[in-house]
This record gives C-alpha cells, sequence and structure tokens, in this order.
C-alpha cells in the first residue's frame, strides 16, 4: 500500500522532468538573440529561428527571441556600449553575431562563454579548425563560434566578358592572376574605345576589389609579405609596392574602378566585368545588365577562385561572424549551445548557407554533404559559388586578418585614401589624351605614392 | 458448569461465522459502502465540471483570448494604415507642387514631360530629398513615385515602362533607425551613386506598369472624378509583387495632379510582407502556432494570395498558391477556415475599413483574421481535457485503495473481539478500547453468569452433586485429608505446609481427587464443595 501511495506522490514530480535535462520544458528559457543579417540573410534565419522554436525549442524548453540589427558596425556599435555600460545602452541579449573585433571587447570585459564548456571535444572535431581557430579570441578561449563562413572570390559577368574575348582573343584563364586582370583590364579599356570612334578616351573598367584593405592585406600575404605587423602598416616591403602599382596604376588609367560602394552596384549597370569580394555577395548580382539607355540583357556570372599573384602562394582571406554567448545562468548558457548546435548541424547549417552564399563549417557540410546539395540546388550561382568554394577549400590556405583595437578605423582610412589619391591623380591625367596619360602617369605616380604613405604614417 | 457453558458460547459463535461465511463478510459490506460513497463523490465532481463547463473551458477561454487579440491588431491595423494614408496623400502634394516647379523651370508643363525624356533624370533628381525623408519619417518599407513618361519611347513595349524613384528601407523595423538601410530599387543609378545609396539586387532603371493596379487605378480615378479630393483617392493594393521583384508588399498610391488638374503620375509607399509580420508577429508565448491575416474579402473567401500574413513557423502550412480559405460557422464564436481538404483552422475575422466615405474605392472590403490551426486548437483541448480524466482516474484509484485500507483496518478490533469471546474466561478479557465491543465481551461475561445462575437455579447440578458426594467417599485418606483442606479454602502450598508434605506429593493427590471427582480444577471443586454445603443448609 505504501508503494501505491509514493508513486501517487511522484507522479507529478516525474512529469515534469526530463532525465539529464537541464531546463524543465514546460518552464522555457528565453534567449535574446541579436544579428546583423540583413535582407535574404534576415529572412532565412529569421525562419530557421522560428523552426528551432516550434521544433526543438518545444522539446527542449528553449524560446529564442530575434532582434535584427541593421549592419555591422551598427551590431558592434551597440554591443560595445553595452559592454562599457554607457548610458542609454541596451542590456546586452544572450547570443548574438558578432565579428572577433567586437567579440574581444567582450571577451576582455569577461562577458563572454568560454564554449569549450558546452561542446566536447568530439563535438568540436567535426569543425572545420581555421574557422574554430579564428573564434580563439583569447589563449585557448573559444568565444566566438562558427556558424558560417565567408572567403573572397571572383565574380566574371561572362555575358560581356565572351564578347570582349571573341573580338581580342582575351582569355578568362588569364583572371587566375591579378597580373592577368590588369593586363586584360588594358585589352578591355581598348577595346571599349574602339566601341565609340567619335568619343576619344572613353575605355570602360574592367575590374573593382570589392573592399581595397582585403585585396592590399590577402596580396601581401600571397608574395610573402606582412601588410600590418604589431598594429601598424607595413609599407617598406617591395611586395607592397607591387600591390600598390598593380591597383594604382590601373585604376589611373581608368581600368579599375575608384568607387565607395558595391562592386555589385557597377555590375548592374554593366560599367564593370568582374569584380572580387565576398562569397556573401553572391546574392546581390542581378541576372540582367541595365543600360544607360534603358536596354538590358541577361547577364551569365561565372564564379573563379580568387586570383593569385604569379608565383605566389594561393591564399584568400577567410571572412564572417560567428556567434557569442553571453555569460548568464547556466541553463541560459546550455540553452544556448543547444541552439548553436542545432544551427551549426550539417543539414542546417547547409540549409542556411545555400540560400546566402556563405560556406559550412562543418567538414561534414563541406564533404559529401555539399556535393549532393549542390546537385539539388535550383540556383545556378549559388552551385557554381560552393563548387569554387570546394575548389579553394582543397588548393587555398585561408588567411585570418589580424585582431585588435582601432583595426577598423584603420581599414575605413586606407582604403578611403587609396580611393583619394587614385582619384586625384586619375582627375589629373583626365585632360590628357591615353598615349600621353601613360607618359603621365610616371610622372605623377612616384609623388602620389609618397603622399599616400606619408598620410597613411601620421595615423 | 462454565466449561460447559463456554462450550455453550464458543457453538454459539461458530454458529455465527458459519452464518456469516453462508452470507456477505462485514469487511466487504463495508468496503461496498465506501465504493458507493467514492462514487458518488466522483460522479458529483463530474457533475460539477460539466455544469461549469471546465471540460469546454479551454474553447471558452479562446474565444475570449481570440475576440481580444482580433480587436487588437484589428485596430492596430487601422491606425497604421490610416496613418500611411494620410502620410501619402501630404506626400503627393508636396510631390506634385515640387514636379511642377521644376518642370517650369526647365521650360516645359508636366503634361509635357513624356515628350521631354532628356529632362527627367533632372526633375527626379530634384526629388531625391523629399522622397529620401518621406521615407525615413514614414513607417513604411519604400516610397516611390512615378511619372508618366520613359527615358527610351523607342524601345518595345515603352508604352509600360514608365520613369520614377522607388526607394526601399531594407529594415523599417529593427532598434537602430539613425542609420536607415536605404537602397534604389527603381531610378536612375546616379541617384544612387550620387547619394551613396546602393542599388537594390533586383533594381531595374523604370517601372513596368503592365499590370500595375496601384499605377493605373488611382490616375483613371482622379481622371474620371476630378471633383474628388486626394482623400478619396487613395488605394490600397492587394498583396503583389513587383515585376522582377520577389518581395510581397502592399501598395498605397496616390495621383499626382498639377494646379491645373493634369494627372501626371502616382506617389506612394508600401508594407512589405517582412514588415507587417515583424509588425504583427504574435507576442503570445501561449499559442505558437497563431496566425494574423489582413487580406481583401471578396464573398466568402480569403484569397491568400492578395493577403499579409504574420505568424511563426506554423504560418507556412499555409499555402499562398493554393486554393482560398473558405470561411464557414462553426460551434460557439468561432469560424472554420478550410484550404483545400486538408487544411483546418479555426479563427475569428472582422472588417476594417480602408476608405473613407465617398472614396473611389469605398467598395473594396478588408477582413483582419486570428487563426489557429485546427490540429492544434484540439490537440490543447484534449490535452486538458485528458489532464482532468487523469486527474478523475486517480481520485478513484485513492478512493478504492482507501476504502479497502479502510474496511480492513475498520473489521480488525472486532475480529480481535470475536477471539477475545473466544478465550476462556470473558471476565478476565482485556479492555478493547472500543466501547461497543468491550460492551458485547461485558454483556457475554454477564451472559454466562446469567446462564451459570440460571441452571444452579433449575437444579440441573443434582445429579452432578450426588455424583460428586458419592465419589468424595472413594477418595483414599491421604486424599481425603487433602480434599478437607481444599474444603477450607487452603491453597496446594497451604496444605503441603499444613500436611508437611512436599508440593509434587499435594499435586499427585490433587491429580488423583480430580480425577476420582471428575473435576478439573480448585475452583471446581469449591463450587461443587459450595453446593453442597448451602444444600445441606437448605436441609
Amino acid at each position: 500500500m505504501a508503494t501505491v501511495w509514493l508513486i501517487l506522490i511522484m507522479i507529478p514530480t516525474l512529469a515534469g522532468c526530463g532525465e539529464g535535462e537541464m531546463i524543465d520544458p514546460s518552464n522555457p528559457v528565453t534567449l535574446n538573440l541579436w544579428h546583423n543579417y540583413g535582407g535574404q540573410l534576415k529572412e532565412t534565419m529569421d525562419n530557421m529561428v522560428d523552426e528551432f522554436n516550434e521544433t526543438i525549442g518545444i522539446e527542449k524548453g528553449i524560446i529564442i527571441n530575434v532582434t535584427s540589427i541593421s549592419g555591422s558596425s551598427t551590431l558592434h556599435e551597440k554591443l560595445t556600449m553595452a559592454a562599457h555600460g554607457d548610458p542609454g545602452a541596451p542590456k546586452l541579449p544572450d547570443i548574438t553575431t558578432a565579428y572577433p573585433k567586437t567579440a574581444l571587447i567582450l571577451a576582455d570585459k569577461g562577458l563572454l562563454t568560454d564554449l569549450n564548456s558546452q561542446f566536447s571535444k568530439q563535438e568540436l572535431s567535426a569543425y572545420i579548425p581555421e574557422f574554430l581557430e579564428e573564434g580563439l579570441i583569447i589563449e585557448d578561449s573559444l568565444y566566438v563560434f562558427p556558424t558560417a563562413k565567408s572567403t573572397e572570390v571572383l565574380f566574371v559577368n561572362t555575358t560581356l566578358f565572351n564578347r570582349f574575348a571573341r573580338d581580342t582573343g582575351a582569355k578568362i584563364e588569364d583572371l587566375q592572376s591579378f597580373e592577368g586582370i590588369a593586363r586584360t583590364a588594358s585589352l578591355y579599356y581598348e577595346w571599349t574605345d574602339r566601341q565609340t570612334p567619335d568619343i576619344a578616351d572613353d575605355g570602360k573598367i574592367f575590374y573593382m576589389p570589392d573592399s581595397l584593405f582585403n585585396f592590399s592585406l590577402i596580396a601581401c600575404n600571397q608574395l610573402g609579405a606582412e601588410f600590418i605587423n604589431d598594429g601598424n602598416f607595413c609599407f617598406s616591403s617591395p611586395q607592397y609596392k607591387k600591390v600598390w602599382d598593380c591597383y594604382y596604376q590601373s585604376a589611373v588609367l581608368g581600368r579599375f574602378a575608384v568607387f565607395d560602394g558595391y562592386a555589385t552596384d557597377l555590375a548592374k549597370t554593366g560599367d564593370i566585368v568582374c569584380s572580387t569580394g565576398s562569397t556573401a555577395g553572391v546574392s546581390f548580382f542581378s541576372p540582367t545588365v541595365t543600360y544607360a539607355d534603358n536596354t538590358s540583357e541577361p547577364a551569365e556570372l561565372a564564379i573563379l577562385p580568387y586570383p593569385v599573384f604569379e608565383g605566389s602562394k594561393k591564399t584568400a582571406i577567410q571572412r564572417g561572424a560567428g556567434m557569442c554567448v553571453i555569460k548568464s545562468t547556466p541553463e541560459k548558457e546550455y540553452a544556448a549551445a543547444v541552439f548553436l548546435k542545432w544551427f551549426t548541424s550539417p543539414e542546417n547549417n547547409l540549409r542556411f548557407v545555400s540560400s546566402t552564399g556563405y560556406l559550412p563549417v562543418t567538414e561534414e557540410a563541406f564533404g559529401e554533404i555539399m556535393s549532393r546539395e549542390i546537385d539539388n540546388l535550383s540556383d545556378d550561382r549559388i552551385k557554381k559559388l560552393l563548387q569554387t568554394a570546394r575548389i579553394m577549400q582543397q588548393d587555398y590556405e585561408f588567411y585570418i586578418p589580424p585582431l585588435f583595437d582601432g583595426i577598423d578605423e584603420m581599414q575605413k582610412e586606407y582604403e578611403s585614401q587609396l580611393r583619394r589619391v587614385a582619384s586625384d591623380s586619375r582627375a589629373s591625367l583626365n585632360h590628357l589624351s591615353d598615349s600621353d596619360k601613360n607618359t603621365a602617369y610616371q610622372t605623377v605616380a612616384p609623388a602620389a605614392y609618397d603622399d599616400f604613405i606619408t598620410r597613411l604614417s601620421k595615423i | 458448569m462454565k466449561t460447559i457453558l463456554n462450550q455453550q458460547g464458543q457453538n454459539l459463535i461458530k454458529q455465527l461465522n458459519a452464518s456469516a461465511r453462508c452470507g456477505i463478510p462485514m469487511n466487504t459490506r463495508l468496503f461496498r459502502l465506501l465504493i458507493v460513497l467514492v462514487v458518488t463523490i466522483i460522479l458529483g465532481v463530474i457533475a460539477i465540471l460539466l455544469i461549469t463547463g471546465t471540460f469546454t473551458a479551454g474553447l471558452a477561454e479562446r474565444e475570449t483570448f481570440f475576440q481580444n487579440e482580433l480587436l487588437h491588431t484589428s485596430e492596430k491595423i487601422s491606425g497604421q494604415y490610416g496613418e500611411l494614408s494620410v502620410q501619402v496623400i501630404e506626400f503627393s502634394k508636396e510631390l506634385s507642387g515640387n514636379i511642377e516647379e521644376k518642370a517650369e523651370q526647365l521650360g516645359i508643363s508636366v503634361s509635357e514631360l513624356a515628350n521631354h525624356p532628356d529632362k527627367l533624370e533632372r526633375i527626379i533628381a530634384d526629388q531625391f530629398d523629399t522622397t529620401y525623408y518621406s521615407l525615413e519619417k514614414f513607417k513604411s518599407s519604400g516610397i516611390f513615385f512615378i511619372l508618366d513618361a520613359t527615358v527610351n519611347p523607342t524601345l518595345y513595349n515603352s508604352q509600360n515602362s514608365k520613369a520614377g524613384l522607388y526607394l526601399k528601407n531594407m529594415e523599417p523595423n529593427i532598434i537602430n533607425s539613425s542609420h536607415p538601410n536605404i537602397i534604389v530599387l527603381r531610378g536612375f543609378p546616379s541617384l544612387g551613386r550620387n547619394n551613396s545609396l546602393s542599388l537594390h539586387t533586383q533594381w531595374r532603371m523604370e517601372f513596368d506598369v503592365s499590370n500595375a493596379s496601384y499605377y493605373h487605378l488611382p490616375m483613371e480615378a482622379a481622371r474620371s472624378n476630378p471633383e474628388l479630393k486626394l482623400s478619396r483617392l487613395y488605394y490600397w493594393t492587394p498583396v503583389l509583387s513587383l515585376p522582377g521583384t520577389s518581395e510581397e508588399t502592399m501598395i498605397c498610391s496616390v495621383p499626382l495632379i498639377d494646379s491645373q488638374g493634369n494627372v501626371f503620375g502616382v506617389c506612394g509607399l508600401d508594407i512589405s510582407n517582412m514588415l507587417f509580420k515583424l509588425s504583427y508577429k504574435p507576442q503570445t508565448t501561449d499559442y505558437n502556432s497563431l496566425i494574423y491575416i489582413f487580406a481583401p474579402h471578396r464573398g466568402s473567401a480569403i484569397n491568400l494570395g492578395e493577403a499579409m500574413v504574420a505568424g511563426g513557423y506554423s504560418s507556412r502550412i499555409m499555402s499562398k498558391s493554393e486554393s482560398p480559405l473558405t470561411i464557414s460557422q462553426t460551434k460557439g464564436a468561432f469560424y472554420s477556415y478550410h484550404q483545400g481538404e486538408n487544411k483546418s483552422f479555426w479563427g475569428l475575422h472582422t472588417p476594417i475599413y480602408m476608405y473613407p466615405k465617398g472614396s473611389a474605392f469605398a467598395e473594396q472590403l478588408w477582413i483582419a483574421a486570428v487563426l489557429i490551426p485546427e490540429e492544434d486548437i484540439v490537440r490543447s483541448m484534449t490535452r486538458l481535457n485528458v489532464l482532468l480524466i487523469s486527474l478523475l482516474t486517480i481520485l478513484v484509484i485513492v478512493g478504492i485503495a482507501a476504502s479497502l485500507l479502510i474496511s480492513k483496518r475498520f473489521l480488525k478490533p472486532i475480529s480481535k473481539g470475536l477471539e477475545l469471546i473466544r478465550s476462556e474466561d470473558l471476565s478476565e478479557a482485556p479492555r478493547t478500547r472500543i466501547p461497543e465491543i468491550d460492551d458485547l465481551i461485558e454483556f457475554l461475561a454477564n451472559r454466562n453468569e446469567a446462564l451459570y445462575e440460571g441452571a444452579k437455579q433449575n437444579n440441573l447440578s443434582f445429579t452432578l452433586l450426588d455424583d460428586f458426594a458419592r465419589n468424595t467417599e472413594t477418595l483414599s485418606p491421604s486424599e481425603r485429608s487433602v480434599y478437607d483442606l481444599y474444603a477450607q479454602g487452603l491453597t496446594a502450598k497451604e496444605i503441603a505446609e499444613t500436611l508437611c508434605l512436599s508440593i509434587n506429593t499435594i499435586k499427585t493427590h490433587s491429580k488423583h481427587i480430580y480425577s476420582k471427582l471428575n473435576i478439573t480444577s480448585r475452583a471446581e471443586l469449591l463450587l461443587y464443595v459450595n453446593l453442597l454445603e448451602e444444600i445441606d443448609k437448605d436441609r
């Protein structure tokens, strides 16, 4: 009889407990998540969070409450305000997307959870080591968990390129190197100039690197030199001079773009043929090109591995924010880890990246699952992108940009000064004919370089 | 004599037990009684639950919840859409004046725009600031104006290509509004590049107005009803996607009219489905699968392809491309909504009045609805009732167990009492602390005594006494001396001392005495002696 009473007393207690679980599903934990994914990425992210809430979330008692923040810089600003306890700063979320530079500030304040405590060694071994390494921002503490990464690739409008190649014999293989791109850009300038014989010197731009800073950083690394050392620019190496010449000369002579915006904007109007930029930018390329007279044509897009200086090592940048978990209660930290494990499981991770242009973060997702997924993709551009990403994953070394306080400002200033000097030099040669420009360039260039170095040395 | 009486009493009890075994035992009777009590209580509880409507309380609670949600949502929609309508009207007035002025500066009138494509870029660029700041001010996801003109009239289908400007706020409902993410969806690329705005992925230079109700209807209404004010000419489209775009939006447009009454284009704003979803996302944690719908209402169906839908992951089971959602009344206040054969929802809806009286579009009806998948509501109701039934079942089990326990414990002292009654000497029986049983034992003890007394009175024992007296003569001299001392009231020990014999010798004599006199104890011996003495006295 006593056993019957004991069972009756225990029924309500047993009903509420899951064996080995930290959270009671009938009393769920709510996590606030901030992310800065915009546009298509936002919709995909929101849909996945909804799905988590209504499947695993219900089962395990976890609710993710999403707040979208406009842009990575605003997110960085809000997180650092909250970390410093500035007046009017919002309350820190429980999970947030963050670049390592932001995570560094939060980790220094002791606000981040070391995710090594939430993942077993076996679980972590499933992730690509370089992606995990980027998150080890202080000693061996995993503060930034890789959720979706990106690198840079070369996007080529083959509709324009093939038309140009048919007339000139230009080869797309030449675009494998920056020197080849510069040579092809000259060829393209001359070819486009010839299209309008009645207007002199109106050749068109061929190429634009989306980020001049990343271009310089990776190009120097490919050539075996450092672009930044101990928080300062290294302009003294011959390798950097080679990188500078590559961009500056082509930009001044109208072959490379000098534009404070995204390359995809110029691509939409046929103002450039190719560009280097983040894989995540693939969805921003329009399937058509519209010209100034409102005529338009479909545009085929080829996606090639990141160009390499001739004879140098194959290096490409490793980019993309990860997710940080803010220190709170054991239940919340556990719940955050459950979400991250679900979000980065090969199937879900690939689902996220296959609609966004990001790269998956697990070896498994990069392997067979990706091969299968590539075949099933309806978006031809994403398919090409993932195929190229697989090639780069095998052949390239991924370079993690240096991380220190102030690198953001250095990047902005570098790009702004480089555009300014290229733009000024171009303007000073504008009144000259093309043949005179080449001669005048030799005079203008050294002074411009010295001026540029002087200005940036003052930072 | 007493032994005989005890034997008679025991026989009586045996007879009683035997008769009890033939009928229903007392503990069974008690158990049955308690079960009847438990069942009565359970039935009473069920009756109370039925009368108070507890089994259907979930449904009633949901009705109230849905009514509140619908009221709140419909008021919010009316307020937000009404405010935007007013803002678009003001935007139209400002823009019409500015465009007319700029055209005049360029030496043309607005009605001549179509003949001067070369001037369009300058006229449109001149409106950039007004458009941009209006978008910052409005709670909308996009703003636009379209002129009845194109930059290239020689192109195929150029009659459906119209110049203008369309700016989109990519994240209209985010925390930070100081740095809005505004980009150019339609318009000259120079406008984006000169103002540091990116071009939308689905950017085109001009608007394709071939099937654009937001372009044609307000302009036609203005031309057909020149007496109507702008406040009677604004028009809200159902949800649509602009040609070449994937985003679903609702557009509000108002004609552009110059000071002479010439209609030369439209301006307006949009609310994207994403903005609607973010603005009206269910905030309750009780109903994860709640869905809000705002749609044109025609007949007894909702065309989901024209509807704004907000909700969680569950709202995705509603397919916009499938058949419309048909509405039918169900029990209670809820309506039933069906899409095809497999998808059913429960919910409520109410009309939303988008236009004032006298509007050119006043006949167009809209509704707001709050729905939940039928399987979810049934599941949650079932869950509640299963819980209630489980509790009642537990109550029944506990009642039966308690009845069993109580009936057994209740009968235990009675059984003990019976054991006592079976014992030799009722007068020596311990108290049971149960008054009724103690009274029974006392009663039986007294009754034994009375029987004994009665027997004595009725001379039933004279023969026995004679036999006893005759048997005393058979005693040996030694036994006789012991017997005499017993008759004087001495104990065996006292006799041993008196006769200077061992106690064992006295016991041996006693054994022989008892045997010859046909008795079993000293008490019986004394009883016979006393009786004989009394008889002698009587004689």
